[in-house]
């Protein structure tokens, strides 16, 4: 109602000098939007396939965002940070999904945990729609990964005792894209509706992942000989 | 004055826009005496690239039926998804009850509906939103006071279709619509007073009357 009414009003000259002033110091502050992704993600419901699997999260996926400068008078420059959320998410999906599931954070965990391959997720790309650029109404995210099964060998590098992932070369390796929108609401804050299409291709994320694993090239050969395989 | 002012403001504030509605059914199998034990869950199609259906929506008629009969016990939307992941989600759902026969070869799938006790999956597919809007309203703010003088008007359409799987004999037992439409209004005279068509409303009340009576005996 409140909104229907704005789009009706036009204003007296007093009250739209006093509108412009508002208006100019929320331009101010408002031309930058920050979005940190948070939300809760339910364990799925499947089957777990039987192989032990080794986790590792890079520095680059722990801290990803999207940044987006502003281009044009009237936009809005866009960080939006999803490390946070995707740790959060696949750290929840991984150990349902498959039978045993350690995390590797170190040098030590390589060496302490048999596992039969090191799973790498990688944000490759993420981009984002609002109502504003398309005239669609509504909040769309889409994100693109490269998912990789990795020797723990070929992981680590005895010299510095430390992980790399440089000259790693992944027996199994795919990609991944997912797709997350929310439709526009009233009162719903620019912000809120790009962390609820985030929540959602999260989401989206996880079920290409479980419902396509099976056919990825090389991936039943591996389930049935772990060891063999590779 | 003032008595007079609070007099309109409250006539005028109860008053709704019209809403004109068309509802059709199409219904085999009904429960003769009702659903009985058992459990029903009303989820949204999310699967169109421009539209969700509404979760506020979902849970409209999810309440409309709990209120109506309180034997029948409705599992909320949200709960229902989550309990499930990820099958459930717009890249994921059943679009036809084969689907939910291929669905329930997933052992923990299979384990979890059982759990449930789902008797009916009741998929709601449709949207509102505004569509013509005219006329215009000035406001003032000044030394005495504020007020606003002017006429505004918009019109809202509900489209909602509903299709009803019977779980236990993995049929479709039936499709219901509603159709909804209605003209919002909102005169102002120092004061805008709103008169809102609840063509949303509608909709939510007539699928969820439509719903009652297929699945309650007491309806």
């Amino acid at each position: 109602m409140v909104e229907r009414l704005l789009d009706l009003t036009t204003l007296g000259r007093k009250a739209k000098s006093a509108l412009a002033l508002n208006c100019l110091l929320i331009l101010a502050a408002c031309s930058s939007r920050e979005v940190v992704v948070e939300g809760t993600f339910p364990t799925p419901v499947v089957d777990p396939v039987p192989v032990s699997v080794g986790v590792l999260f890079t520095k680059e996926f722990r801290e990803h965002e999207l940044v987006d400068d502003a281009t044009g008078r009237g936009e809005a420059s866009w960080r939006v940070s999803t490390g946070v959320a995707q740790v959060d998410f696949w750290s929840t999906l991984l150990p349902a999904f498959f039978q045993n599931v350690v995390f590797i954070e170190s040098y030590e965990d390589l060496n302490t945990y048999d596992v039969d391959a090191v799973f790498i997720p990688e944000v490759v790309d993420v981009q984002y729609a609002i109502p504003l650029y398309t005239n669609v109404k509504v909040y769309e995210i889409w994100m693109r990964y490269q998912l990789s099964l990795v020797e723990p060998e070929q992981l680590k590098d005895d010299e510095n005792q430390a992980i790399t992932t440089e000259n790693a070369q992944p027996f199994v390796q795919w990609p991944l894209t997912a797709y997350g929108k929310t439709p526009t609401a009233f009162l719903q804050s620019d912000t809120d509706a790009v962390n609820e299409a985030a929540v959602m291709a999260l989401r989206d994320a996880g079920a290409n992942f479980i419902t396509s694993f099976g056919r990825v090239p090389g991936v039943l050969d591996w389930v049935a000989n772990p060891e063999e395989t590779q | 004055m003032m008595r007079a002012t609070v007099c309109l403001l409250t006539a005028t504030t109860l008053l709704g826009g019209c809403v004109t509605a068309n509802i059709d059914e199409m219904t085999f199998d009904a429960p003769v005496a009702g659903m009985g034990e058992g459990s029903i869950v009303i989820l949204g199609r999310r699967h169109a690239p421009d539209y969700d259906t509404e979760p506020d929506f979902i849970d409209c008629i999810g309440g409309h039926v709990s209120r109506g009969d309180a034997g029948i016990s409705v599992i909320p939307e949200r709960q229902f998804i989550d309990s499930l992941y990820p099958w459930f989600e717009p890249r994921t759902a059943p679009l036809s009850i084969e689907s939910v026969d291929r669905l329930m070869t997933v052992p923990s799938v299979a384990n979890k509906l059982g759990e449930l006790d789902l008797q009916y999956m009741i998929w709601i597919d449709g949207r509102t939103e505004d569509t013509n809007s005219s006329g215009s309203m000035t406001c003032g703010v000044g030394p005495t006071g504020a007020g606003c003088f002017g006429f505004g008007t918009w019109g809202t359409e509900s489209e909602y279709e509903a299709t009803i799987w019977n779980f236990g004999e993995g049929s479709e037992v039936g499709r219901m619509s509603a159709q909804t439409s209605g003209q919002s209004y909102m005169p102002a005279v120092v004061v805008p007073i709103p008169i809102i068509a609840p063509v949303q409303d509608t909709a939510c009340e007539s699928l969820g009357n439509q719903l009652l009576q297929y699945l309650s005996a007491e309806f």
